[in-house]
């Protein structure tokens, strides 16, 4: 069973359709990617598995249970990190913690200890001051604490580490891998570099659709992202290859690059080797996901 | 029950914290003093005018000041402190929308009609404490300078009294389940209290508008009889529990 799975989800701010009939399930145990550009939608998702948003049509299951909006029942399995993460100013980090704890019903006894070990592991820990002034990577991780506080079977994380220097971006990414050990994750962002990171799977976001999900590993071995970057000894040879095939491309070292299709390769090694043209260098290229998902979501 | 305390304990926090329960509770006080000084000042003022008010030809007679006048202050200046109540509280959800604080709470599973009902116990429970300390103030005041025994029916003048600006915060309540600024809150309240006005105007359904509650002077100088209330107390009561349970299905309907 997934932790979470998404059928035909379609939600419209007045006449304007944000999801169009989205599908996505996430797998237990995986860091899921929610990759997709600003607007794409993804707040609007995550916000509607949460029941804080009105879906128009669709089926949201988290955990095998189905979400009914406004009725926060489901929410027990999930613990959320907003993209701009507000807490009450006037509490302290371990007071906001001990007070989401008591809400979350979590027995008195293991409440202290709990919140203890979450402060620490984010780093919070002597901490004493309101969070009044709190920087925004600090509510960051106070956001991870007490989205991890029920021990969530899901934890939701929307952009945990946009606003945030290379070295707390590194931070919270290594708190997520650590918290992988107990739950299921879901994240969205635009850095593709973050996916390639951690996740273990990915789901590509564009005008309200997923256009291209599955693992990270399968992504990087699709068909369409192979390519191949070949070089040769003459200049001249690079021109006659050029014109004897489609496909190809030139790039700023006079490499030839192409993607794999319809056995394109083989027909140039053919070519080659009937022409007796030296090759310097034949190279297969691994695309970053990056490339792939400017591919797929080609205007 | 033990989530509707922390949440209600929260909320204490950061009416304490961030000094709104300081600024009301001398306010009360100060209104509550106000009253009898008034009283208490108003022959010495007299007197001050009297000069330049008999220069236009009016004459100034024997002014006496009893705990009728000081009460007479007080229905007068209570009106003043339930709006800077409600001015101060009309922000209590609304502040939260638009921060997003509530967000990480109700998703954690907290059912939104313990918010509501938080959100309500403490504006009542501090509407009450306010009026009851502003009118001890004064009821002391008056003991000690004058005899609060001469007029009559005050507990229940001032029991109405409190009774209305109660029905006022379960509708400022109503509006803040749904409306996502203070300004709709406070248009909201404000209509209600037109709407109840208006109500008192017209000769049928007067005796059913809330505004009759605040009527107290009639009752201080035993020109109306506390009976004659209650058709508007029963529809305070009815209103304002309406209000109330009204706003949690459409607190769960907002989105937020
Ligand atoms: N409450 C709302 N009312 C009207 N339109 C909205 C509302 N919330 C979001 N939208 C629209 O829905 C679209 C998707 O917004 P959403 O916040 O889900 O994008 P996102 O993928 O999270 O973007 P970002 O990367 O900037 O966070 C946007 O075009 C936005 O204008
Ligand atoms: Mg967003």
């Amino acid at each position: 069973m997934d932790a979470l799975t998404i059928t035909n989800l379609t939600k419209k701010f007045g006449d304007k359709t944000v999801l169009d009939k989205l599908n996505l399930s996430v797998p237990k145990h995986s860091i899921f990617g929610f990759v997709g550009k600003n607007g794409a939608g993804k707040t609007t998702t995550m916000k509607t598995v949460l029941g804080l948003l009105k879906p128009d049509e669709g089926r949201i299951t988290v955990a095998g249970e189905r979400v009914v909006y406004g009725q926060t029942k489901t929410n027990r399995h999930i613990g959320y990190l907003p993209d701009v993460p507000e807490f009450y100013s006037y509490m302290t980090p371990y007071e906001y913690l001990a007070f989401c704890g008591k809400i979350s019903e979590i027995p008195a006894k293991d409440l202290k200890s709990r919140c203890c070990g979450l402060l620490e592991l984010v780093g919070l820990k002597n901490e004493k001051h309101r969070i009044k002034g709190f920087s925004r990577g600090m509510k960051q991780r106070l956001g991870i604490a007490q989205a991890l506080l029920n021990r969530p079977k899901l934890l939701i994380c929307d952009e945990p580490t946009s606003a945030l220097d290379p070295v707390g971006r590194k931070e919270i990414l290594d708190i997520l891998l650590l918290a992988k050990e107990q739950t299921t994750i879901l994240f969205s962002t635009h850095i593709l570099s973050d996916v390639e990171r951690i996740c273990t799977d990915a789901a590509f976001l564009d005008k309200g659709t997923i256009v291209l999900q599955g693992s990270v590993s399968g992504m990087r071995n699709l068909n369409s992202s192979k390519k191949y970057v070949l070089e040769l000894a003459d200049r001249k040879d690079t021109e006659k290859i050029m014109q004897a095939f489609t496909g190809l491309t030139l790039n700023q070292n006079h490499e030839l690059v192409f993607r794999e299709e319809s056995g394109l390769l083989f027909s140039i090694l053919h070519f080659i080797a009937e022409q007796k043209i030296p090759v310097q260098k034949l190279e297969h290229m691994e695309i970053p996901l990056e490339d792939l998902f400017l591919e797929v979501t080609k205007p | 029950m033990k989530t509707l305390l922390a949440v209600l304990k929260k909320e204490w926090m950061e009416t304490v914290r961030s000094g709104k329960l300081t600024v009301l509770v001398i306010l009360s006080v100060l209104f509550g003093i106000m009253n009898p000084a008034i009283a208490k000042l108003t022959p010495w003022m007299m007197e001050l005018l009297s000069e330049s008010l008999s220069e236009n030809g009016l004459s100034v007679g024997n002014i006496t000041v009893d705990a009728l006048t000081s009460w007479t202050q007080f229905f007068k200046n209570i009106p003043l402190l339930l709006v800077v109540f409600v001015l101060i509280y009309s922000s209590i959800f609304t502040k939260e929308y638009q921060s997003g604080t509530l967000i990480p709470i109700l998703t954690k599973g907290l059912p939104r009609y313990k918010i509501v009902l938080a959100k309500f116990i403490l504006v009542f429970s501090l509407w009450t404490l306010c009026y009851w300390l502003c009118f001890l103030v004064t009821y002391g005041y008056n003991a000690f300078y004058w005899d609060n025994r001469t007029v009559s029916c005050l507990f229940s003048a001032a029991l109405y009294w409190w009774l209305f600006g109660a029905g006022i915060t379960s509708v400022m309540v109503f509006f803040s389940a749904f409306s996502s600024g203070s300004t709709g809150v406070l248009l909201g309240t404000g209509g209600y209290v037109t709407a109840a006005y208006t109500a008192g105007l017209l000769p049928h359904i007067k005796e059913y508008s809330p505004v009759m509650l605040t009527n107290s002077l009639q009752l201080l100088t035993a020109s109306a009889k506390p009976d004659g209330c209650m058709k508007a107390v029963l529809v305070t009561v009815l209103l304002g529990t309406f209000s109330v349970a009204a706003s949690v299905p459409l607190f769960n309907r907002k989105q937020l």
